[in-house]
């Protein structure tokens, strides 16, 4: 399938002052994000990182500084029944994204908020505090801004066992009825 | 005699309306396939103009309502001011599948369960979306009933019944 | 002096979607912006947990209705990759004309209405009757002008027959004969320059900072694309460029996406005529196994990404959509200070919102005393979370 070459530097010149001309590969992550939890390689040009929360802002800013991603692409959640799992995705240049992954506890789901170093975080964090319920330390306007605005504070819709009432069919197929 | 110079003025404002309906849509979170669809009724290949209707932004000007979209929950009250803002005589029309049950999106969390519950509504299109030429037939549809309305006193005959339970497998039973 | 706070709510004859701008604004100039986008939720990624993989599809489809291939393409190439499936060419060949369509008509859409806000209502009719050719194309091909429904997990639903692609290669010289036209006018005809050139200009270190997209960050020098950087359907065979400009004002975004037309147009024939034959699908197991995939997809407004875990059922266990405009807002709101405030259509659809696919949405600010919002710039020009207050001198 064409997906699995990953063409790094095809048609691509370079940002004024960026020196990261060659791909980064696992062996350069594992080196340089050694401190944070081992790397691994998930896909031909995606490596995922495990980290703490209370250092996934140190985390963030060495991928930045050492290994030159400048992008976020997005911050995806995730609610395992005990925890919940943010997935930081970072783009560079040389085209390989890397994933910072951290695990937050269901009771306590805070954890430091990384838009000081990247903007665009902003938005996404809103976005999750509103359907999820996860805090951002630091950030400011955490407030309902997605739900409407009667939608009482503590139901959070992505919570695994968040379910719309009791008697109304949710999506999908109804099966006492078909 | 005054009764029949009253008669004589609502027939002209009637066939008025009849002949130059003015229209304006509501999106009320839709996924915009039934908007552009009725954008491009007023382009050069359906041309819609032709026929005298004109597309308003303001609810004030209009007389024909378009809702696509399943209503949610945020857009409930906003449709029911608009729909208020629209002076008498009004019709309202729905877009496609979402106006009529939902289509996909029935039973979400953040959608209202049935349109009727926030406007009433006079024709329903369907479609997915329905593609201009069942827009126009929408329209003409909708000046029909501008036309036969009047012979039976009003909107009223044309009223879907309220719904009167459910039976024991879970279906409504409609009277 | 008091603020003037200007609401233009969710009905408005100027986007057809709702959303409410309330600009604070200082005579002509806008001083601050605050957002509320989220009148179009519709908690679509709570139903995609409930639904197996056939039946998701035509909910993807629908989150919106310009770019419904482009959603539902990325979740089945991500099912796809995580299923460990070999896609026949053919289908490939054939999703790839349908995504380059899609482009088409999204772009000529976007024309339209940019010409049609800065009045110019002339060329709004015109583009969108040459936008018709497009979609006689795809109901040909699909049976429906928009939604076409064409993805299955595994491949395409239906195959085109010699006489569709022979109609489809006969509406394509029209086509590039009227782009043309079109990119002249842009170039030449003084009301557009007026009103595109110089208007919400955006440098390429603001464009990379706040995270923009698609043709709103190639317009200001970003090379990044997803159809070159990690190539997915038939991009890899077939020879076509990735344009950028330099400039990153709205006259830019225009050419961009002029020139994007262009490269459709030449994917689509060179597709077109050199289709592979075979099979156009292939079967597929029930369940997936356990995985996760980040699948990115470039979707006509810029990078869509769609986060997939699975947990070996036949349902997506999380489905995480991140869509192209959701990253633009930032951008936006920041090339917004300082403008005059007959320019915010254009400037706002210079982005070309989509604000169906924007269905979770963030960009907030609620109107409080200190008047908390999205981003700060400060005099220096450093990037703070917190109060908007964005106030250029």
């Amino acid at each position: 399938m064409a997906a699995e070459e990953a063409p790094v530097g095809h048609g691509y010149e370079g940002l004024p002052g960026d020196t990261m001309t060659s791909s980064v590969t696992i062996d350069i992550v594992k080196e340089r994000m050694k401190e944070f939890w081992p790397a691994e390689q998930v896909r031909v040009n995606r490596i995922l990182v495990k980290t703490m929360p209370d250092k996934i802002h140190d985390a963030i800013g060495a991928a930045q500084t050492l290994l030159g991603y400048n992008r976020l692409i997005t911050i995806s959640t995730m609610d395992n029944s005990e925890t919940f799992e943010l997935l930081y995705n970072l783009i560079a240049p040389h085209r390989i994204i890397i994933t910072l992954a951290i695990s937050l506890p269901r009771s306590q789901p805070t954890t430091p908020t990384v838009s000081d170093i990247l903007p665009p975080a902003g938005i996404y964090e809103r976005q999750i505090h509103d359907l999820s319920g996860i805090t951002f330390a630091g950030s400011t306007g955490l407030k309902k801004n997605i739900l409407n605005e009667n939608w009482s504070g503590d139901e959070q819709p992505l919570h695994k066992e968040w379910k719309h009432g009791p008697y109304t069919f949710y999506g999908g197929i109804n099966r006492e009825r078909s | 005699m005054a009764v029949l110079a009253a008669g004589l003025i609502l027939n002209l404002v009637n066939r008025a309306r009849m002949t130059s309906p003015w229209i304006t849509f509501f999106n009320s979170g839709a996924c915009n396939a039934c908007d552009i669809d009725i954008i491009s009724c007023l382009m050069p290949r359906f041309d819609l103009e032709r026929f005298g209707i004109l597309a308003k932004g303001s609810p004030r000007h209009a007389d024909i309502l378009i809702v696509t979209s399943h209503v949610t929950l945020k857009q409930a009250s906003r449709l029911r001011r608009v729909w208020e803002q629209i002076s008498e005589l009004k019709h309202v029309i729905t877009m496609g599948a979402c106006g009529a049950s939902g289509g996909v999106f029935h039973g979400l969390y953040h959608m209202m369960d049935r349109v009727d519950k926030v406007i009433p509504i006079d024709v329903y299109l369907a479609g997915r979306p329905p593609c201009p030429d069942e827009i126009i037939t929408a329209f003409v549809t909708c000046l029909h009933l501008l036309e036969e309305d009047p012979d039976h006193g009003g909107k009223e005959w044309r009223q879907k019944k309220p719904l009167s339970g459910m039976d024991t497998k879970g279906f409504p039973v409609i009277p | 002096m008091p603020d003037v706070v200007i609401p233009i709510g969710p009905q408005h004859p100027a986007l057809k979607e709702p959303v409410n701008f309330r600009i604070i604004a200082d005579g002509e100039k806008i001083v601050r912006l605050e957002l509320d986008l989220s009148y179009n939720h519709r908690g679509i990624e709570k139903a995609a947990e409930q639904r197996d993989f056939i039946r998701v599809l035509p909910l993807l489809e629908r989150v919106c209705g310009i770019c419904s291939h482009s959603h539902a393409t990325v979740f089945a190439k991500g099912i796809e990759e995580i299923m460990g499936l070999s896609i026949p060419p053919r289908a490939q060949y054939i999703r790839t004309i349908i995504a380059e369509l899609e482009r088409m008509h999204s772009h000529l859409l976007w024309l339209g209405v940019a010409a049609h806000e800065i009045g110019f209502n002339t060329l709004f009719m015109w583009i969108w009757r040459d936008r018709e050719a497009v979609q006689d194309t795809l109901e040909e091909m699909s049976g429906n002008r928009v939604h076409y429904n064409m993805n299955e997990i595994g491949g395409v639903r239906c195959d085109l027959t010699a006489a569709q692609v022979d109609a489809a290669l006969s509406r394509l010289p029209a086509l590039e004969e009227r782009i043309k036209k079109y990119l002249e006018m842009v170039n030449s005809e003084e009301t557009m320059l007026i009103r595109f050139r110089g208007v919400g200009r955006m440098s390429k270190e603001e464009a990379l900072k706040y995270g923009a997209v698609g043709p709103t960050a190639r317009a200001s020098g970003v090379d990044y694309d997803v159809r070159r950087d990690d190539p997915y359907l038939a991009y890899a065979e077939v020879p076509w460029n990735v344009v950028t400009d330099t400039q990153g004002d709205v006259y830019s975004r225009t050419r961009v996406r002029i020139g994007e037309l262009w490269e459709s147009v030449q994917i689509v024939r060179y597709c077109l005529e050199n289709i592979p034959a075979g099979p156009i699908r292939v079967n597929t197991p029930r369940n997936a196994p356990k995985g996760e995939i980040l699948s990115r997809y470039e979707a006509p407004r810029g990078e869509l990404a769609h986060f997939i875990r699975t947990n070996g059922t036949d349902k997506a266990e999380r489905l995480d959509i991140r869509s192209p405009t959701l990253a633009n807002w930032t951008s936006v709101a920041m090339c917004l200070v300082g403008q005059n405030l007959a320019d915010l259509p254009v400037i706002v659809a210079a982005i070309d919102p989509c604000l169906a696919c924007t269905s979770r949405l963030t960009v907030v600010n609620r109107e409080n005393r200190s008047g908390v919002v999205v981003v700060r710039a400060s005099l220096n020009g450093s990037i703070l979370p917190g109060r908007v207050d964005m106030e250029r001198p």
